[in-house]
């Protein structure tokens, strides 16, 4: 030991720790999951889009090759609701009554031998429907308002006087399609009880949220229940809910007293598994001539299915966006007979973010001022509502390294006057923002006498990466050697983590890691602190580095022991801790953090002194358009981002990645279509059309800023940032290409045209 | 997906006969359309018997055509050197469309006979006169921006979905089949699709269990100047909303011959003949292109969401021919 120098994993660009099972086909996702005895369900779904089930005539379906089961509301026995989650209700359970809410509702399942006998089978139930009219539009006089205390109003100032007093105004309305989730992995089911326990693989993003709603639907108890998920093929919030499904193929293992599989159909995923709710906003911004802005009433209004209630944070957004006086926000949800909406990526903060930074962007070109000196202009310098400092934000860092790496001088701001060949070139930008969320969550690490380390908690890796950054930030903290820590997840044995959403996992689960990884090189050195035997007698914590498998005193490379020797030397197998992380503010307690090796003394901001700042963006997007034809094609997108501390700076670029890919599917081309009798018609991923690798061009991601001061890591949650003002910067950058202003989203060849139906 | 049983067979005319004898049996070649309705319910053959060992898999070119065996993949086609260099606008076409998978797999007759894209073809719950005869059209009345508005009838307005055929059709391919007698007739291309007028099921001018074994493309020496020009909503694998196959025949800047087929706007390959006449002898600028496609698209008749095509395949048409135009051959 020559040398005390060691060089911390995270932060490095890393390959997936898992990358080699997913490429080599061996990730075990739920849908692959396969058990001696296992019966396959498949699900009919009502066809109709409002009523009751007047009949449902399953003889033929029961008397078809190889069914053993087929299940309606008719034999189902009453399932509770489960509790609600970190982040709002349940849906409703299934089969509870003859009521048909929606199209594509689940009205039987029918259980046999094989998936085909099923599916086959399925189509043999014959179901006599008494139709109702459904409610479709927000105009239906019978379309009911809903309140609930997911989405209160807010206010800042005195909006209304602020605005009838401004010097310049931007009043309009924006809209935002239905869009569907569509993960590749198609969700998957297979349950399997033994007695009152429940074991049940799972396409979540929430194993312990499962856990507890299965409990709840069978009335057992919820230690003997037990999710597994080790992957999850995309979910992008469609998991976080535990959906119909989920119960019918517990249900359903419960009657046939078999393992029982459901795997949703692509058609399915569109109507079962949640989806984005549409929104009609009406936005006013009000500001002086100098573009100091004065007021921004937001007002939104979202679908919801006709049962049920669903946090949908449209307007929130607004609150804190800039450095404005006077600030309304009022979301609201109309009752619909649409299928149950969910969650996707950044909800309601993506589509409210496409209404302000659109209409930030028509100030800009009312005012005539450069739409990223307008947002400087207004840069929330502190938290609007309080006035505190935030605990990061480097925002102004995110439009100006951003405007250079993107070369958006060359921008001459008259629309539709930059031209390359014969396209129609636009330049345009929105900032992105998703506030701070970290809910508790616990971990427990362990360290072998063979000297490897295992961590683990029960969230899931829906693909961001958790396993490689956990197993990353586990060796950094207990000084292991990456190879040699495996990182465990996708079990609800495991200790209680929340749902891997609202982009506050990482940090969640990070800060967890972290602690219990800080409390397991605790425990050593306690265990060796009084023992003559070992070269690390009389060693504290603040003394110490951790490297090549355990402990050493910094000023004296000679005296080294790995945390083997230390477990041989007691007896010990191994030496296991618990330990959690807490939301910030909501403990003020002294912790370590670890760089280097080191422990390095930290605590945390005392209660009221700093705004917890989320993470933020600037996206600068160059359009091309078609002057004929009217296509769209995003030639170059630059997101800078400030995202805290960067625990893997390619996982963490590929998560932004995605957001400006589902950004721009949400710009311009996604949408899920109903006719006008209210049957969804996008049920394929032919029809519903997202952003394919060829519309996904030239992308650059550059990190700025600096860990968080909120949390002893410093991480924000990036997973939604960049879908939020994604929207907009394209709609901005369309504007400026074509003069022409979309406030529709997406942005079709037929509204390009100026033939969109209804014009 | 129902129950069926496959069969294999190695020479044509008893492929030809198994399928004749049994009005329930299906040919399967590539598999990207059977397989897909099949899983759908809306096609549910008894008997699917696959046309692969059948050997339809040459390409034979000679000095007047070029002879393309149906079981040769979309990729081998596209790729075909020949192909490319005499048949731009056919290369170009077929890999416009799907995907190097999809490609790869499907077959030059299965392309031909692919169905219609109408979600309501694809819910077997939906009325739909060519899914189910005399049941009615859900997509007149209901969410049509991806179909038709040439050769539409009051019963169906489904879009013929290929890009291949729109330049086979441009090229006046021929399609030669073989009947179960062992019998063999010539169809030419433009007479094998049958546009729906009040019978929608019958999509194509062949006989139950007739089977396409080659295609005769002519050697066109216009055709070195020809482009195929696929508007859609995303970069790549989309159904065209509009799509143009032009070949065109140039004395200087005069237009000594023209053609034109359009995709994605019409119920089965379209041939704009008419336009095509208009072309001739005239000075080959932006304004006369402009012309011809007025002229295309006279009869065109759009419903609620599908009226954007007729202008934007006018569109679509005057750069198809000015790309053509400015072409280096």
């Amino acid at each position: 030991m020559s040398t005390t120098t060691t060089v911390d994993v995270v932060g490095t660009a890393r390959d997936r720790v898992d990358g080699r099972l997913k490429v080599m086909g061996a990730a075990t996702y739920p849908i692959d999951v396969n058990l001696p005895g296992l019966a396959h369900a498949a699900l009919v779904q009502s066809t109709i889009i409002s009523g009751r089930i007047r009949d449902i005539a399953v003889d033929d379906a029961e008397r078809a090759p190889g069914v053993v089961a087929v299940i309606t509301h008719l034999n189902t026995p009453p399932l509770a609701i489960g509790p609600p989650t970190e982040i709002g209700p349940q849906p409703l359970p299934p089969f509870q009554s003859d009521a048909v809410l929606h199209y594509g509702q689940h009205v039987a399942m029918v259980v046999a031998e094989t998936r085909e006998q099923a599916n086959s089978a399925a189509a043999l139930v014959e179901v006599t429907y008494e139709r109702d009219t459904p409610v479709l539009s927000f105009d239906d006089e019978r379309a009911t308002e809903v309140t609930h205390p997911w989405t209160p109003d807010h206010d800042r100032g005195d909006v209304s006087s602020a605005l009838a007093e401004a010097e310049v105004r931007i009043n309009q309305i924006y809209t935002t399609a239905e869009n569907t989730n569509n993960p590749i992995g198609l969700f998957a089911t297979v349950a399997v009880w033994d007695g009152d326990a429940l074991t049940v693989h799972d396409t979540t993003q929430n194993p312990h949220g499962a856990r507890d709603a299965l409990a709840a639907a069978f009335g057992v108890d919820p230690a003997g229940v037990r999710i597994l998920v080790p992957f999850v093929g995309g979910a992008f919030g469609a998991g976080l809910r535990v959906w119909p499904h989920v119960p019918l193929a517990a249900l359903a293992a419960r009657i046939t007293k078999r393992p029982v599989k459901v795997v949703l159909t692509r058609a399915q995923m569109f109507t079962a598994v949640g989806h984005r709710p549409n929104t009609i906003q009406l936005l006013s911004v009000g500001a002086s001539r100098d573009g100091l802005l004065a007021a921004i009433d937001h007002v939104s209004r979202s679908s919801i299915g006709m049962e049920g209630e669903l946090i949908n944070l449209v307007t929130n957004g607004s609150l804190t966006a800039y450095a404005c006086p006077n600030v309304s926000t009022r979301a609201r949800q109309i009752r619909q007979s649409i299928p149950i909406p969910g969650w996707m990526r950044a909800p309601g903060e993506a589509e409210g973010s496409f209404a302000l930074e659109s209409a930030i962007d028509e100030l800009s070109y009312a005012l005539n001022i450069d739409p990223i000196e307008l947002r400087i202009k207004n840069h929330a310098h502190v938290h609007p509502d309080n006035a505190l400092p935030w605990s990061s934000n480097a925002l102004l860092d995110c439009y100006r390294l951003g405007a250079e790496r993107f070369g958006w001088s060359a921008r001459t701001p008259e629309p539709r006057s930059m031209r390359k060949m014969d396209q129609l070139v636009g330049y345009g930008m929105g900032r992105g923002a998703l506030g701070a969320y970290q809910p508790p969550c616990k971990a427990i690490a362990t360290i072998r006498r063979d000297g490897t380390a295992f961590v683990r908690s029960g969230g899931t890796d829906m693909g961001p990466g958790t396993y490689t950054v956990m197993s990353m930030l586990a060796a950094d903290c207990l000084g292991v050697p990456i190879e040699r820590v495996r990182f465990g997840l996708g079990d609800s044995a495991m200790p209680k983590a929340p749902q891997e959403g609202g982009s506050g996992f990482t940090g969640a689960l990070g800060n967890a890691v972290h602690a219990t990884c800080v409390s397991v090189v605790r425990a050593f050195v306690n265990l060796v602190s009084d023992d003559a035997m070992s070269p690390l007698k009389g060693c504290r914590l603040e003394g110490i580095t951790v490297r090549n498998g355990g402990i050493q005193i910094t000023d004296d490379p000679a005296r080294f022991e790995t945390y083997a020797d230390i477990l041989t030397r007691h007896g010990l197998d191994e030496m296991t801790i618990e330990g959690e992380s807490a939301p910030p503010g909501e403990t003020s307690s002294a912790t370590m953090i670890v760089q280097e090796g080191r422990f390095i003394p930290y605590t945390p901001p005392s209660t009221g002194t700093l705004a917890h700042a989320g993470a933020f963006a600037a996206h600068f997007v160059e359009v091309n358009v078609d002057p004929d034809l009217r296509t769209i094609r995003v030639a170059r997108v630059v997101s800078a981002v400030d995202g805290g501390r960067i625990l893997n700076p390619k996982t963490a670029r590929s998560q932004i990645i995605g957001g400006i890919a589902m950004g721009i599917g949400m710009a311009l081309l996604e949408e899920t279509v109903s006719d006008r009798t209210g049957r969804l018609v996008t049920t394929s991923l032919a029809e519903y059309v997202v952003a394919v690798n060829a519309d996904v061009r030239d992308v650059d991601v550059l990190f700025v800023g600096e860990p968080d001061a909120m949390t002893p890591l410093g991480t924000k949650g990036i997973g939604e940032l960049a879908i939020t003002g994604m929207a907009a910067a394209i709609a901005n950058a369309v504007y400026h290409a074509t003069g022409t202003r979309f406030r529709s989203l997406p942005i079709s060849i037929e509204k390009v045209l100026g033939l969109q139906p209804g014009h | 997906m129902k129950e069926f049983t496959f069969e294999r067979f190695t020479q044509t005319t008893d492929a030809a006969s198994a399928a004749a004898a049994r009005s329930g049996a299906m040919y399967l070649a590539g598999g990207t359309t059977l397989v897909d309705l099949m899983k759908i319910d809306v096609l549910t053959p008894d008997i699917v018997i696959d046309v692969g060992p059948l050997g339809l898999s040459r390409i034979d070119v000679s000095d007047d055509a070029i002879s393309v065996g149906a079981g040769v993949t979309n990729s081998q086609l596209a790729w075909h050197p020949v192909v490319r260099d005499r048949f731009p606008v056919l290369s170009e076409a077929i890999l416009s469309g799907a995907t190097t998978q999809i490609r790869n797999m499907a077959t030059v007759a299965g392309n031909i006979l692919q169905r219609t894209r109408c979600p309501y073809f694809r819910d077997v719950h939906a009325s739909c006169n060519r899914r189910q005869p005399g049941s009615g059209c859900d997509a007149l009345n209901g969410f049509n921006r991806g179909h038709a508005v040439l050769g539409v009838s009051e019963h169906c307005i489904a879009t013929h979905p290929s890009d291949m055929c729109v330049a086979m059709i441009v090229l006046d391919a021929d399609i030669h089949t073989m009947r179960p007698d062992g019998a063999t007739r010539l169809i030419p291309f433009r007479n094998f699709h049958v546009a729906p007028g009040d019978t929608p099921h019958i999509e194509v001018a062949l006989e139950h269990g007739e089977l396409i074994t080659h295609i005769v493309i002519p050697h066109l020496p216009a055709a070195r100047r020809s482009h195929y020009l696929k508007v859609r909503d995303r970069a790549s694998y989309e159904f065209a909303l509009a799509s143009a196959a032009v070949v065109l025949d140039l004395d200087g800047d005069t237009i000594r011959a023209a053609r034109l087929g359009l995709g994605g706007i019409a119920t089965t390959p379209w041939r704009a003949t008419e336009a095509e006449q208009s072309l001739k002898g005239r000075k080959a600028s932006d304004a006369t292109f402009r012309e011809a496609a007025e002229t295309a698209l006279a009869g065109a008749v759009a419903r609620e969401h599908n009226h954007f095509k007729i202008e934007l395949a006018k569109r679509a048409i005057v750069r198809a021919f000015a790309t053509a135009r400015e072409a280096k051959v």
